[in-house]
């Protein structure tokens, strides 16, 4: 610990903090703008400027190592000044006339710096240059006439998405915001993540969504979880007159407020015509009722036929409800086919194998955040799990190697250190060529043993070349943290034996050993891992069923879904918006979306969190778990709703942390 | 003791600022009860007493010779001068203008502008003031006090107005203070 003194007051910190964050920890308020808490100090504008006692000139606090027995002060005369002079710099260099400016009026953190020092004009008049506006991007604008350098959005591009797009270009007054090689925003390597936008603290960059909907003080903001995929990123709502103006995200959260486009923005882009009163099939037209009628006539037909239904469920809806459509279904009415959405593609096999072997094998998404070499297998993470593919990305400048196998193209190629391409459903042979060159190469950290011809056979049915495996597996062995990450190609296309090959190769290189697990699926939606803990995770066979029951919520069907249940006799579907599912139901149950309610989400790593509800719904729609509550008095079913034990239940992949 | 003596005009501003000051409603009679109420452009007075008044509060920018005379004349006749509004604290919306240069403003203005007849000209009549770009008040003359604002509240001038009515120095911060 190191002691020094703020403003004549005793405090004491841990060593390696900054003066900045020393005063932040005790309440001292240092103005501030370049800086932000997520992101690596850079000490450009100087507005954080103190005086230490001894040194000649007034220094940066948020890039200032605190230090055994400092003295600081925050507040002298020539500090205020300093300050304003500073801020009438900043003001003159660019266009800041606020009364048109979007974040005017409380969102602007220049505006409100000028504030604070009590500016009520500018001592020195702007300079009166035009600079570029980018209007070319989809989800945002860059206004460089507000920018005031302090590449927060640079560092954030970085240092959260790990994709390097933003940079500057020219020098002095004259520099300004660019992607790339300066090309348009729109035509960048951009992938839309937010997160520049998210930490701009001026007008410079922002939302096309949300902006002049109002201010963040105007709105209310709810805590809540990303259902887009099984990561679980933590979001912030922000909420107006019952409607999303914007997502951000939870700095809070573990994964630190890093979102992608699909937890920013395509969440927003809803366009289904929304349902708000339940409707049954009558004479083949399906046809508004109330709701008493609507579940008469679904206890009328549920009742001869308790244990005929073929039951499914979203991976979207809360774990209560999850662990409630179980318990009704399975364990209440007597019958098992009752899964997912997902019929347990993402999860199942991993599942199977961990009961198997009786404790977890997975590992937390922190072993990718820190890893410096990861095999990327039967996924592509920059589609379907993209912060995950952030996590990589970010680190790969300070020597993160990453292995993409991948017979298809693959999002990650490009940035990879080596892409193997075998033979389409040949992965039991990469990784057996994998163990085989490891032996081989003598960089086996167990003990095992191969033939000699392993090698060679794995190859000639992988088809891949030898060289690239050896140093495939001379990058895993030789790294200090290796992880393997794989996707849906394994576990919906693998089986037992892929898995068993997968597990030996993350022992042989020291990914899995009895110190840590570096080895981690990245699942399917939203409550994916919660799926397969409730067994949810078989085919949804429909056949010889009387009644087919899909609790959908706000989530899209397969088309081979809504085919095979052509023949299904009676199809009760319990959604939030209308889609040839619902056209095809005979009994349609309106409910909530995703932030319509709260409750909890248990994300790919095992993770509880809990998402407060951010909206109110539409009149005459049913929560999802009130409603199959009432399913389940209709048919004198106790439901079970110790959700948590349910989830713990059965041996899971990776440890759960309730 | 006598009461101070307030007076106001307008330069290149939009108005907005002294129908902001209208929008104090009922309170402009307490202003009016406190403080003598001299030459504004919406009184019958339209120049501040020679002899001079307590406070001359100016909207707007300067962005011609006669804005310049108007800034001058109330700077000299006034003890106080108030820069009143975004205009004539930053230049405000007409300041934008300087970004392209008067000319090419003009221009636009009166000729290349859709709706305008063809063969349209930029008035040129010698007795037209000149244009200048635009400027905030401060850059032409000494400003005591600066009440942002597009336009300012109606809250902050009551503030304002009756503060200075009532012989005080208003604080312009917190609350009372806004840019926009
Ligand atoms: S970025 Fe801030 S200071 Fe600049 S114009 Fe916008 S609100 Fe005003
Ligand atoms: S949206 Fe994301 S990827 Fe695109 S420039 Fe901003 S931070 Fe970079
Ligand atoms: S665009 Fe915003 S975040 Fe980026 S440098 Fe400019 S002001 Fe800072
Ligand atoms: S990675 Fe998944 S959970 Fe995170 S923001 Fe994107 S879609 Fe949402
Ligand atoms: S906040 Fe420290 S230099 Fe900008």
């Amino acid at each position: 610990m190191i002691n020094l003194t703020i403003n004549g007051k005793q405090i004491e910190v841990e060593e390696g903090t900054t003066v900045l964050n020393a005063a932040r920890q005790n309440d001292i308020k240092i103005p501030t703008l370049c800086d932000h808490p997520n992101l690596t100090p850079y000490g450009g504008c100087r507005l954080c400027v103190v005086e230490v006692k001894g040194m000649r000139v007034p220094i940066a606090s948020c890039t200032l190592p605190a230090s055994n027995g400092m003295v600081i002060e925050t507040e002298t005369d020539s500090l205020k000044k300093s300050r304003s002079t500073i801020l009438s710099l900043l003001f003159s260099e660019r266009n800041h006339f606020c009364p048109f400016c979007q974040v005017s009026g409380g969102d602007c953190e220049l505006q409100n710096s000028a504030y604070d020092e009590h500016m009520t004009h500018w001592p020195m008049q702007p300079q009166w240059t035009n600079f570029p506006v980018d209007t070319s991007h989809t989800r945002f604008i860059l206004d460089n006439n507000r920018c005031i350098l302090c590449r927060r959005c640079i560092r954030a591009c970085a240092e959260m998405s790990g994709n390097f797009t933003l940079g500057v270009e020219e020098r002095g007054s004259a520099t300004i915001v660019v992607a790339d090689s300066n090309v348009p925003l729109g035509e960048s390597t951009c992938v839309s993540c937010g997160s520049c936008v998210q930490v701009c603290p001026t007008g410079a960059l922002i939302d096309r969504s949300s902006a002049y909907l109002g201010h963040d003080k105007q709105m209310t903001v709810t805590r809540s979880v990303c259902r887009g995929c099984s990561l679980g990123c933590g979001i912030m709502v922000h909420t107006r007159d019952n409607r999303i103006v914007k997502i951000t995200g939870d700095y809070e959260n573990r994964n630190a407020g890093t979102l992608c486009e699909t937890g920013r923005y395509k969440t927003l882009d809803e366009k289904r015509v929304r349902l708000t009163t339940p409707m049954k099939r009558v004479a083949g037209q399906l046809t508004a009722t109330t709701w008493e009628d609507a579940l008469t006539t679904l206890a009328q037909n549920l009742t001869p036929n308790k244990n005929k239904v073929a039951a499914l469920a979203s991976t979207r809806l809360t774990v209560e409800s999850m662990a409630a459509f179980k318990s009704l279904f399975a364990d209440g009415l007597g019958n098992d086919v009752v899964t997912s959405i997902e019929e347990g593609r993402p999860t199942a096999l991993q599942a199977k194998y961990a009961e198997a072997n009786g404790e977890a094998i997975e590992g937390k998404l922190d072993t990718l955040r820190t890893s410096d070499c990861v095999l990327l297998i039967g996924a592509d993470l920059s589609e379907t799990h993209e912060v995950a593919s952030f996590y990589i990305k970010r680190n790969m400048p300070k020597g993160t190697r990453l292995i993409v196998v991948d017979p298809s193209e693959n999002g990650m190629d490009d940035l990879a250190n080596l892409n193997l391409k075998p033979k389409a459903g040949t992965d039991e042979a990469v990784f057996a060529a994998l163990e085989a060159a490891i032996i081989k190469e003598g960089l086996a950290r167990t003990e095992a043993k191969s033939s000699k011809t392993a090698l060679k056979n794995a190859l000639k049915i992988c088809e891949l070349a030898e060289e690239d495996v050896i140093d495939v597996a001379h990058m895993l062995a030789e790294a200090v943290a290796p992880v393997i990450v794989y996707g849906k190609g394994i576990s919906a296309f693998g089986n037992d034996a892929v898995m068993d090959a997968m597990v030996r190769v993350a022992k042989l290189t020291g990914a899995s050993d009895s110190e840590r697990r570096g080895l981690l699926s990245v699942k399917g939606e939203a409550n994916s891992l919660a799926a397969a803990q409730l067994k949810m995770d078989v085919p949804f066979d429909v056949k010889n069923r009387k009644v087919a029951y899909l609790a959908v919520g706000d989530d899209y069907i397969s088309k081979r879904l809504l085919k095979s249940l052509e023949d299904v006799p009676y199809l009760v579907v319990q959604a939030s918006y209308e889609s040839e599912l619902t056209d095809r139901a005979d009994l349609v149950l309106p409910v909530n979306i995703w932030a319509e309610e709260a409750g909890h989400a248990l994300n790919t790593e095992g993770r509880v969190q809990f998402a407060e509800a951010a909206l109110t719904a539409p009149e005459g729609v049913r929560s999802n778990l009130g409603l199959l509550n009432e399913v389940a008095k209709l048919l004198n079913v106790k439901l079970n709703d110790d959700w948590r034990s349910a989830l713990t239940a059965r041996t899971s992949v990776v440890e759960i942390e309730m | 003791m006598t009461k101070p003596k307030i007076s106001s005009d307008w330069m290149a501003g939009c108005s907005g600022c002294h129908m902001s000051l209208l929008d104090i409603d009922e309170r402009l009679l307490e202003i009016a009860e406190l403080a003598d109420i001299r030459a504004t452009p919406i009184t019958d007075l339209k120049e501040p007493d020679e002899s001079g008044v307590d406070v001359g509060i100016l909207e707007g920018g300067v962005n011609n010779s006669s804005n310049e005379e108007v800034a001058h004349r109330m700077r000299a006749r006034s003890k106080i001068l108030v820069a009143f509004g975004d205009c004539a604290v930053f230049g405000g919306v007409p300041a934008l203008r300087n970004m392209c240069g008067t000319q090419e403003a003009l221009q636009r203005a009166y000729v290349d502008i859709e709706s305008n007849e063809a063969n349209s000209k930029i008035p040129s009549d010698p007795e037209l003031a000149t244009m200048s770009n635009v400027r905030a008040l401060h850059e032409v003359v000494d400003v005591d006090l600066h009440v942002p604002g597009c336009p300012p509240d109606p809250d902050v001038i009551y503030y304002v107005l009756k503060e200075l009515a009532e012989g005080r120095m208003p604080e312009m911060k917190d609350e009372n203070l806004h840019w926009h």
